[in-house]
């Protein structure tokens, strides 16, 4: 083993090399002049924060998009074409990604779904048997002992992330990049996804792999580069880093905190869980939330963190534990019922699971309730429209009238009108998953601000974000979940990025 | 910080009859060219008594199409509409022949239909099964039990001058065409002034949205099937009225003229948008393309291609000109 990746990538011709790459977006530098090289057989982890410029990194290599400026080789190769033409030479010269969200078609085969799309035939006809044939070659070669006549859908999560993988190996791949393979797999099953990465390494293929997992990146990469502000921050071998070094490079040091709490503030207990298990990431939660307070849940991508919400509002199954909200134990009552006790809930995914895109503001807020504005099942016009009035003037959502279609606003301020609609229904327990995800720099604020004016007329609020340095801003108390469990607790004034991604990794 | 611009926030939402949408523009083209193409071309298609043909021929497709119009915004469909008819029709028919008080006949008719349609409704809510599956079941069945149940013979009943009423003009407008004008006002109400109304939008919009609102999203779902077996039901009890006895193969491919007359409308097949305007529109479009073809002698296989073209031209015309006009408003 050499004494630093560089050493490596100087002895062997590299398999993929990018030269002075910078990339601009509409009011973004996604990449600043960025070098980046890889060896075969070498498995290299990428790191950075959100936005830091993995995934323009990622996309320069599919081919998935052009750089401004410099150059991308693969194989000793530049990428000349542009659109699609430049993904498919990309993925002729062996480039391969798989991505966080699964790409299967579950009612087919795992030998239908390597070949999707190149099924090999005869004549127009499927030469069955030459499929399974090579589907077992491939998923031999990853040590998977699968019938490939199985249908994907009677898979294990780990189990389709791997078909996913072997899938990229039909042809003839010289790289293959894996982002955020383990976020779906619960921990038993990492090992498995493990074992292919090592068989493809030993096959001479590249591997970048994403992922902020500390423990699992020091059992699977050499070597690890760390992003930061669209640049590389450095690329160090895992071996001989402290995870607070890698912490550091992440971060920077010029982390500049501006902190609307001073100290951590607490009333009567409002929510209380005991011993919350949901299957399988959730393994023992014990927390209570206070009147009045902000409460940070901190922890990786796929760690559980919206399965464990999920499970408080009563959307997910629970199979241990108990909820008591206000005084009273919810465990066994349905969500609608628990809304109806003051819960309020806004879903990560804004568009899928939040707006009614074809309502008014003024409806998709008093949809949450709408027998504040009824009577006798008719819904009286000046009171929604007061009503609607009141919460875009006090959420400061910018829209013409308060009739506008919300799928016509921004990101912003659909989410200001999906967090509103819980303080028109007056919700006293929020639950707020990512609220702050897909919004512009100003909207952020303003959330931050909400969410604080919330607390402090005595709402309590649990607040979900993957970007650690948002939760110094909002939060009295983080707790940060690992694993299944909470492993580490932060007060504010004494909440601190680096602490808390430290205990996240 | 607030943003809203203040003057013109109120009166447009209010009541628009000076801002029709832009389908329903072009559906009162539609049948104004229809108006003057027949009326110029055929003779008897402007006179009185033909249009309260025209709308006693409408009324029983509209009366359906209320509900279903409900159905389809919520993202669902219910194709039983037919054999639901005739199935309470036959219903209606044995329960006068065993001399039950017409009032009563009638309610039971209306309650057997809400009940059927609630099967298929708790199948979809509960059980998951695809609404066109569901109703697909009803259809066959009910149609057979109504065929199987009068061995294809209509069934006669004693006289009856309540049944009689309804088949016979009030003040000068046929009596089915009256309640079906007054069912229109009560669903536009419903779909546009009340919690029920705009939650059945929301569902359709998006459901598990509206579901995290705590909408009663199951419930919902089973009550639209029960309002659309009621509704068809009632189609039935109108038709018994008028043919004076029950017929199993009465009512025949009606789920397909509501289907269509409520997508000409307007009404999205994926749900969230719609209106009862844009299938009164729809209704008409319909009807009148069937006078008309009939009042011209046109060869009655021929009338059925005509009507299919004209079908899929309007709901083309219309999904051009929605196309068109969201491209200008710079929606997706």
């Amino acid at each position: 083993m050499s004494r630093s990746s560089t050493a490596v990538i100087d002895r062997v011709a590299p398999v993929a090399t990018v030269h002075g790459a910078t990339k601009r977006y509409p009011g973004v530098l996604a990449l600043d002049n960025v070098a980046f090289s890889i060896a075969p057989g070498e498995v290299r982890a990428l790191l950075g924060k959100n936005g830091a410029g993995k995934s323009t990194l990622i996309r320069l290599l599919t081919g998935a998009t052009e750089p401004d400026d410099g150059e991308v080789l693969i194989g000793g190769r530049a990428l000349t074409g542009s659109g699609p033409q430049r993904t498919i030479e990309a993925g002729r010269l062996g480039v391969r990604a798989v991505y966080q969200e699964l790409s299967l078609i579950p009612s087919m085969s795992i030998a239908e779904n390597l070949f999707l799309g190149h099924w090999p035939s005869r004549g127009g006809v499927l030469a069955h048997g030459e499929m399974d044939r090579r589907s077992r070659e491939t998923l031999g070669g990853l040590g998977l002992d699968l019938d490939p006549s199985r249908k994907v859908e009677t898979l294990s999560p780990a189990e389709r992330q791997l078909v996913e993988i072997a899938r990229v190996l039909v042809g003839e791949p010289k790289i293959v990049i894996l982002d955020e393979p383990t976020s779906s797999l619960a921990a038993a099953e990492v090992e498995l996804l493990f074992k292919a990465v090592r068989k493809l390494a030993a096959a001479g293929i590249a591997v970048i792999y994403v992922s902020h997992r500390m423990a699992e990146i020091r059992q699977i990469a050499a070597s690890a580069t760390v992003m930061r502000d669209g640049k590389v921050a450095g690329t160090v071998e895992v071996a001989g880093a402290a995870t607070s070094e890698i912490v550091r490079m992440m971060l920077g040091h010029d982390a500049q905190e501006e902190h609307l709490v001073e100290t951590a503030l607490g009333g009567a207990v409002v929510l209380e869980v005991a011993g919350l298990v949901s299957r399988p990431k959730v393994a023992g939660v014990d927390f209570v939330l206070r009147r009045g307070e902000v409460l940070g849940f901190a922890g990786l991508l796929g760690v559980g963190r919206t399965e464990l919400l999920r499970g408080i509002a009563g959307l997910a199954p629970v199979q241990a534990g108990t909820v008591t909200m206000n005084g009273r134990d919810v465990t066994a009552l349905p969500y609608a019922r628990r809304v109806r006790e003051g819960l309020g809930f806004t879903p990560e995914s804004r568009k899928e699971d939040g707006i009614l895109p074809l309502l008014g503001v003024d409806e998709n807020i008093v949809a949450a309730d709408f027998s504040k504005v009824t009577a006798f099942g008719v819904i009286s016009a000046p009171r929604k429209t007061a009503m609607a009035r009141g919460i875009i003037e006090r959420m400061g959502i910018k829209t013409a009238r308060t009739g506008t279609p919300i799928g016509t606003l921004s990101g912003g301020n659909q989410q200001k009108a999906v967090i509103g609609r819980w303080i028109y229904a007056d919700a006293t327990i929020l639950l707020l998953d990512e609220p702050t995800r897909g919004v512009d720099v100003e909207a952020k604020l303003q959330i931050y601000g909400i969410i604080r004016d919330l607390a402090a007329s005595g709402r309590s609020v649990i607040f979900v974000s993957s970007e650690l340095e948002e939760l110094p801003n909002v939060c009295d108390r983080v707790l940060v979940l690992k694993e299944g469990r909470f492993v580490a607790e932060f007060l504010a004034p004494d909440i601190r990025t680096e602490g808390l991604m430290a205990a996240c990794l | 910080m607030t943003a809203l611009t203040g003057t013109n926030a109120a009166p447009r939402r209010s009541f628009r009859l000076g801002t029709l949408e832009m389908n329903e523009v072009g559906l009162l083209v539609i049948l104004a060219l229809l108006y003057v193409g027949f009326g110029s071309t055929t003779n008897g298609f402007i006179s009185a008594n033909n249009q309260l043909s025209i709308l006693r021929d409408g009324a029983s497709i509209a009366i359906a199409a209320w509900a279903v119009t409900l159905i389809i915004i919520a993202g669902e469909i219910d194709v039983s509409v037919g054999p639901m008819v005739a199935f309470t029709s036959v219903c209606l028919a044995f329960l006068l022949q065993g001399h039950v008080p017409v009032l009563l006949a009638i309610v039971a008719a209306l309650a057997i239909g809400g009940a059927l349609g609630t099967i298929a409704g708790i199948l979809r809510a509960y059980f998951g099964m695809p609404s066109f599956v569901a109703t697909l079941g009803l259809w066959s069945a009910l149609r057979g039990l109504a065929f199987f149940s009068t061995n294809a013979l209509p069934v006669t009943f004693p006289d009856n001058d309540f049944l009689d009423s309804l088949a016979d003009e009030w003040l000068g407008i046929p009596a089915s065409a009256v309640i079906m004008l007054v069912l229109f006002a009560v669903f536009t109400f419903i779909s546009r002034k009340t919690a029920y109304g705009r939650s059945v939008f929301a569902i359709g919009g998006n459901a598990s949205a509206a579901e995290l609102c705590g909408i009663p999203v199951a419930r919902i779902r089973v009550l639209l099937f029960t309002t659309s077996g009621a509704m068809a039901a009632l189609a039935g009890v109108l038709l018994t009225a008028r043919l004076g006895s029950g017929n199993a193969g009465t009512a025949s491919g009606l789920e397909f003229d509501v289907i269509a007359a409520v997508v000409i409308g307007g009404t999205s097949l994926s749900g969230g948008r719609g209106s009862m305007l844009g299938t009164l529109l729809g209704v008409f479009v319909i009807t009148l393309i069937g006078n008309g073809l009939v009042l011209r002698g046109i060869n009655p296989f021929f009338q059925e291609v005509v009507r299919g073209v004209i079908i899929v031209v309007a709901v083309l015309a219309n999904t051009l000109v929605t196309r068109v006009r969201e491209a200008r408003r710079g929606l997706r």
